[in-house]
């Protein structure tokens, strides 16, 4: 069961922030639509201003909670603000273990943590083409030893853990999508991390998306994603999602759900 | 069409495997100290070691080969220990030094690159390294990132590295084998130790220490067949290195003395009737495995004194603490074409705190017969 949970949130990491449906824009989910994905988080428009997001697997072992809030226009740019919250803890603990599966070594007790994030996103449609510009700061507090040998030495984790490590990251990114045909999109990103002062201070991520709308409630999603970044070992990089044991790169696919609650 | 090419090729460094597996024969890397020194011959004898420097973790009740269930020693520690092994290394001041169980960018030794930091920081100027175990990330124990395997340093210019896979264990599953150690052979030229018309190798090797199989017998079978290629092409070659065998006459059943608290050995209700590294008897012939490298060529410990308490040179990292056993058995070996001389052979017993394997020293009587 942890193997399932443990490689579904490494996929969800790659999947995870898919911008058509709006997932990473400054638009808004209308009121009481609801979206989720196999990765995506389970996103609701909660009012005409509000919407919130929960990755509903990853809660049970990493609770975690998303808020999204429209802004006033800011020149000729829809604009929101999103708030993040996240408590990795039970999670990290989970892999911290002897044996198959111990991602972290067993000697370390990951103390109680929590991650805080703020960005502001800016969005805009020029010639056909949805841009998203968004940018913010992450806090990460550690309420305890938080042993620096702990971290998670992997592509798209290290990173996103490294917070905790940092107390303190930027994050900014750029979101391209078009509408290709009626049924057919695509969405280009790149969204780069910074966290000065640790070892391997930045990770730079770019995926291609192409999406298949069935209907308004269900697409289809293919494409990769690339990351790379310097680590305590070094720079690297890598095509995901890549399957170690047959040594390749394979499209990742993603399905997508969306209704609107009556 | 440039920028197309430099697309495609990011995309395929993108794609470099998660762990590497290597052909029947590859290139060593080769290093050098940051400043040499001392690289002059002077046609006198030379000195060689061979060391299983266990990362530089000393006695650390490391979990994959003690009682213990540690995995990553902090970085002051590592230092330390490095900086140790590097004075007992300019301390034993050898010509050629062979080493195993080096690590060059491992997550469980802080990522620092030992080949380099004992050039850095020793009489030595020249190295090659051969990967045994290189993985982008081992997903079991929190191992993760790893790069470890054999090394042989220099005082004198090495040419011609070659890394010689050594067979698969069979006795593992598909998985644990793809993501477990690739074992080798490390063998180099030392063109300035060349005699008259012969070539002057060293050769560096370490042998499986788990497997149940007869893995061990192929890699001897290969390390022999190794060697006979140089002597049959008239060249001199010194080797050596962790070749997890006991010699002829020694103890093969070591099982009762490493057992680890609630481990359950010999007994009918043993998940294993024997540990895994701890029993030398797990095919016919074991015992003797050996024998064809002391036959044909010279050790720098005779056969006859190899068991000796004297030339011991292993006991696991936390038989000491459980048992008061710092060595009590010897899988560290030097042979050579040429001649010893043996008055001058050496296990370095003094050094047990800093590896769970002693160094073991002898010295070439260049131009013997």
């Amino acid at each position: 069961m942890k193997k399932i949970i443990f490689c579904f949130i490494i996929a969800s990491l790659v999947f995870g922030e898919t911008k058509k449906w709006d997932a990473h824009s400054a638009y808004l989910l209308p009121q009481k639509r609801w979206e989720m994905g196999l990765f995506q988080p389970f996103r609701y428009g909660y009012s005409e201003t509000i919407e919130y997001s929960v990755h509903p697997l990853w809660f049970f072992v990493m609770p975690n909670f998303s808020l999204k809030k429209s802004q006033s226009d800011f020149a000729g740019f829809t604009s929101a603000s999103q708030y993040k919250i996240v408590y990795p803890t039970p999670f990290l603990n989970m892999i911290a273990k002897e044996g198959i599966m111990g991602i972290i070594a067993p000697d370390f007790q990951m103390p109680p943590m929590l991650g805080l994030s703020a960005s502001w996103l800016m969005s805009k449609n020029m010639s056909g083409v949805d841009l998203t510009l968004k940018g913010g700061l992450d806090l990460g507090f550690a309420f305890g030893d938080l042993d620096t040998r702990s971290t998670i030495d992997l592509p798209l984790v290290y990173h996103r853990l490294g917070v905790y490590y940092n107390n303190w990251g930027f994050h900014t990114g750029l979101d391209v999508q078009k509408n290709i045909s009626e049924k057919i999109g695509v969405l280009v990103d790149a969204d780069l991390r910074l966290l000065p002062g640790l070892n391997g201070n930045y990770s730079l991520e770019h995926k291609l998306l192409l999406s298949w709308h069935k209907s308004e409630n269900f697409r289809i999603l293919t494409g990769y994603k690339f990351v790379m970044g310097e680590y305590p070992y070094g720079s690297d990089m890598r095509l995901l999602p890549y399957i170690p044991m047959y040594e390749t790169w394979v499209p990742m696919i993603e399905f997508q759900w969306a209704r609107k609650k009556r | 069409m440039k920028k197309l090419l430099s697309i495609l090729g990011v995309l395929l460094l993108g794609c470099d495997p998660f762990v590497t597996e290597f052909e029947d024969l590859s290139n060593a890397l080769m290093y050098e100290a940051d400043s040499k020194s001392n690289e002059t011959y002077d046609s006198g004898n030379v000195k060689v070691v061979t060391w299983n420097i266990r990362f530089g973790i000393a006695r650390f009740p490391f979990f994959g080969d003690s009682c213990g269930d540690d995995v990553i020693l902090d970085d002051d520690t590592i230092e330390k220990n490095m900086a140790a092994i590097a004075d007992s290394l300019n301390a034993i001041d050898a010509d050629i030094v062979l080493l195993q169980e080096v690590d060059v960018s491992s997550k469980r030794t802080g990522y620092i690159d030992q080949v380099q930091y004992l050039l850095d920081n020793t009489n030595l100027n020249y190295g090659c390294y051969a990967s045994m175990w290189k993985a982008d990330f081992i997903p079991s124990d929190g191992i993760g990132r790893i790069d470890a395997g054999n090394a042989i340093l220099s005082k004198y210019e090495l040419t011609d590295a070659e890394r010689i896979q050594l067979r698969l264990r069979t006795d593992q599953d598909g998985l644990t084998q793809y993501f477990y150690l690739r074992r080798n052979i490390l063998k180099a030229k030392i063109p300035t130790l060349t005699q008259g018309s012969k070539d002057f190798y060293a050769v560096d090797v370490h042998a499986t220490a788990f497997a149940t199989d007869d893995t061990k017998q192929q890699h001897i079978d290969k390390y022999v067949e190794t060697l006979a290629e140089i002597q049959s092409s008239g060249d001199y070659f010194v080797t050596g290195g962790d070749l997890n065998s006991v010699p002829p006459g020694s103890v093969t059943d070591f099982c009762l003395s490493d057992m680890c608290d609630g481990d359950d050995y010999h007994t009918d209700q043993a998940e294993e009737y024997h540990k895994e590294g701890s029993y030398f008897e797990n095919f016919d012939g074991e015992p003797d495995i050996l024998d064809p490298l002391y036959e044909v060529y010279d050790s720098a410990i005779d056969s006859d004194d190899a068991n000796l308490p004297i030339h011991l040179t292993h006991g696991p990292s936390t038989s000491y603490e459980m048992n008061d056993i710092k060595y009590d058995r010897k899988l560290d070996y030097l042979f050579t074409n040429g001649i010893w001389e043996n008055t001058l052979s050496k296990t370095h017993q003094a050094a047990w705190e800093l590896s769970d394997h002693l160094p073991v020293s002898a010295v070439l009587n260049v131009g013997g017969e």
